[in-house]
């Protein structure tokens, strides 16, 4: 008989916990950091490649928004099957147009002037198509697809999905 | 959970006297240090030896060997294996036998010697030469990654990777299931789950059976409980499972039944004893389904 009642209680105990921290137990946050570390030791990137991931992105993405740049986070996650890249960052203020062209056309001029000192003459087309395919080149380098965002109200939310995920999602 | 080890010489074993015996070796590895591969080692092959198999251990722990120590063996080594390959005795001379089962063999590593006195060519050769009489070679692998795992995993086609629901031992696990997939001869390999604390699990305080096995995705052969009689029985030199009471003793008796390819259900250590479970477990059992 009492052995129903503490078995009661220690229920009812069980699911105010559960509900309150889920994530909270060693048995969770070993399984967690196990993951993260699996996926770096699996993905052979090292701590200086990410730290590199991630300035690039910070260079690319405060073109358009101004933001922390010391908050930004970048961390492997694991959901279900699927490997993610969570990206975080924290926005200050969306730039407005007009600063973001300044911005483009800054880096515009930079690169022609590096191209100019480089070999001298390259058509405009081929210049433009690099700039077009910035985003995309930065997520290529990492070796798998989804870049979401998790943070609440001044959080920039984008997703890239990799055709080649894609592709495991529909089979 | 069915598990079985393909195995992919099955129909030719024949029983003594059999022309053409072709063994299985099968490499017990894990990475990690102190996991329990040695152990693991010594109950399998004497868990197979007890069911009536003819089974060889070898030891490639050259310099740090134990595995005659498990076994009550060390008295009885004459000569080991850097013998063998420097050709100062026969194979068959350096095969120290149990002391209570005639089935079962140990190849002593040299404790001398360090790991490149043996090398991967020759451990082959070792193997290839007892698949002849032998219904399994075990393979006990030194920790770490480097030559000594070479070695061990050169002659063998199928492994056992011995972990503990600890991170870091995930983690070896990991590398070490990486380095064997890598591996053309490696046909198959299992994961074998030591040191498991039932009610650490229960309280949320140890990762499961199955977290363990999601996060390294591969198959499982054994799940063996921490049990304090393995200490005990290290130190009389006498393996468990001829302990047939010990919880332990019975679950390496079942890795080494799936081995030899019997479908044995996994012992149930995280049983849950509440009311409710009980209840549960009594209705199921009157429509005669396992839960």
């Amino acid at each position: 008989m009492k052995d129903i009642f503490t078995d009661l209680y220690n229920k009812v105990l069980g699911f105010f916990r559960q509900t309150d921290k889920k994530e909270d137990n060693a048995k969770d946050i070993a399984c967690n950091r196990l993951r993260v570390v699996l996926m770096q030791d699996r993905t052979n990137l090292t701590p200086e490649l990410m730290e590199k991931m991630r300035q690039e992105l910070i260079d690319l993405l405060s073109k358009y928004v101004e933001m922390d740049k010391e908050a930004l986070e970048l961390n492997f996650e694991q959901e279900g099957n699927q490997m993610a890249l969570m990206l975080s960052i924290p926005v200050l203020r969306a730039k407005d147009e007009a600063e973001i062209e300044r911005e483009l056309a800054k880096e515009q001029a930079e690169k022609e002037s590096r191209e100019a000192e480089n070999s001298g003459e390259k058509s405009e087309e081929s210049e433009d198509a690099v700039q077009d395919n910035g985003v995309i080149e930065i997520v290529e380098e990492t070796p798998t697809g989804e870049i979401v965002s998790t943070e609440e109200t001044v959080t920039e939310c984008i997703e890239i999905v990799e055709p080649e995920n894609e592709k495991e999602k529909v089979e | 959970m069915a598990c079985t080890i393909v195995n992919p010489s099955g129909s030719d074993v024949k029983d003594k006297k059999g022309e053409t015996m072709s063994g299985r070796v099968i490499v017990i590895t894990s990475g990690k240090g102190g996991v329990g591969k040695t152990t693991t080692n010594a109950n399998i092959g004497t868990a197979l030896a007890r069911a009536g198999k003819k089974v060889v251990m070898i030891d490639t722990d050259l310099g740090l060997r134990n595995l005659d120590l498990l076994l009550g063996l060390e008295n009885r080594i004459v000569y080991t294996i850097v013998d063998v390959v420097e050709e100062r005795c026969k194979l068959k001379q350096a095969l120290v036998k149990d002391k209570k089962n005639p089935n079962l063999c140990l190849l002593a590593a040299a404790q001398t010697r360090d790991k490149t006195a043996v090398t991967e060519e020759q451990l082959k050769n070792i193997c290839e030469e007892l698949k002849k009489d032998f219904d399994f070679i075990l393979v006990d692998c030194p920790a770490g990654i480097e030559q000594g795992f070479q070695n061990a995993v050169a002659g063998a086609s199928e492994a056992i990777v011995v972990t503990t629901p600890e991170m870091s031992a995930v983690r070896d696990a990991d590398r070490i299931i990486g380095l064997l997939e890598a591996r053309e001869e490696i046909k198959s390999y299992k994961l074998l789950l030591n040191r498991v604390r039932p009610n650490l699990i229960k309280s949320n305080d140890m990762m499961s059976v199955d977290d363990v096995v999601e996060i390294l995705s591969a198959q499982l052969i054994g799940i063996i409980p921490e049990d304090t009689g393995i200490i005990t029985s290290t130190n009389k030199g006498e393996p468990i499972v001829n302990d047939e009471k010990s919880l332990a003793g019975q679950a390496y008796n079942n890795v080494a039944k799936r081995i030899m390819g019997e479908d044995v259900p996994f012992l149930n250590l995280e049983e849950d004893n509440s009311v409710v479970a009980k209840v549960k477990r009594f209705f199921s059992h009157l429509i005669g389904k396992e839960q």
